[in-house]
């Protein structure tokens, strides 16, 4: 019998639960997001209510020899608080999930519970992130925390592509010697951010949002 | 005496010119997040075209009457766009004339 255990690790690690949509756009926007690796793919939807809150599905799938895990969730994005300066911002977030997993191999089905929090900053050449996720399940408490950091090649006008190098860095609290390392591209249009990655265990990581 | 007026709405309309507000903005760091106060901005009806800089932390409006937009209105959008204004003035320049100013 697969035990739930394995199933939550290996969704978190496999980073198809709450990698936060933000920046969050603004008031009635649409934002969709597709992100995938070898082994996940994952789907998003997202409506902006207000210019803080964002309320969305999310659809993924998790498949190699071990794992066959079709999952899904609602979503709430909060973001608590902004300060704006000349040249900076700097955000909080919270992000509440609620969904289900489904392990197709072993019949084994589970409900979660995941908020997450991030604090980000920003300037037109500099990037940092911080995120803490608490997944909760029937027996299960695993934490993961997240750190982001980067800067972007130049500065750009509004109108042109802004590059940015953007180094991932990902630590699961519950389990030993399993911090992975993504090195990311990142391509900031208007409507469009892209991130390509590869992570130090060879694994590529392509991260798409587009808003309407 | 419908040649005269037709002349004075003429010359009217040659000379009615539209104006263009210069918003500061607090907090607009990338083009990504900003793309919110465009889309807003030019959903507006009254609106002609808006120019977004980034360098400067500017944001242009340029409004189809000569007496431009209601600044609480301008105020509420780049507020709900995540942004702070900083400050709300009239610029006698046209989008045009500024975007030469700052595009080469």
């Amino acid at each position: 019998m697969f035990s739930v255990k394995p199933i939550f690790s290996f969704i978190l690690l496999s980073a198809a639960i709450n990698c936060i949509a933000a920046p969050m756009t603004f008031k009635d926007s649409t934002m969709a997001m597709v992100e995938g690796s070898n082994d996940f793919k994952r789907l998003e939807l997202s409506y902006a209510i207000t210019g803080k809150e964002s309320i969305g599905l999310r659809f993924f799938n998790i498949e190699d020899k071990q794992h066959k895990v079709d999952g899904g969730g609602v979503f709430y994005l909060n973001r608590l608080k902004r300060i704006n300066t000349i040249n900076s911002q700097t955000n909080l977030w919270l992000y509440l999930e609620v969904g289900n997993v489904d392990n197709r191999r072993s019949k084994n089905r589970q409900a979660y519970l995941s908020p997450t929090f991030q604090l980000d900053y920003e300037t037109k050449r500099i990037y940092s992130s911080l995120s803490h996720q608490i997944l909760r399940g029937p027996h299960e408490n695993f934490d993961r925390t997240q750190i982001k950091g980067g800067f972007s090649f130049y500065e750009t006008s509004y109108e042109e592509t802004q590059p940015w190098f953007i180094l991932e860095v990902m630590n699961m609290n519950s389990l030993n010697n399993n911090t992975t390392f993504i090195p990311t591209l990142r391509l900031i249009n208007k409507t469009l951010f892209l991130e390509a990655g590869v992570s130090t265990k060879g694994d590529p990581k392509l991260h798409l949002m587009y808003t309407f | 005496m419908t040649k005269l007026i037709g002349i004075f709405l003429l010359f009217f309309s040659l000379n009615s010119f539209a104006a263009t507000q210069k918003i500061e903005v607090l907090g607009m760091v990338c083009a990504y997040c900003a793309q919110g106060i465009e889309k807003s901005l030019k959903s507006l009806s009254e609106v002609n075209d808006v120019y977004i800089n980034l360098e400067k932390f500017f944001v242009l409006v340029e409004s189809k009457n000569d007496f431009g937009i209601d600044e609480k209105t301008l105020k509420t959008i780049i507020v709900d766009a995540g942004y702070t204004v900083q400050k709300i003035e009239n610029l006698s320049e046209t989008i045009k004339d500024v975007r030469k100013k700052y595009e080469k």
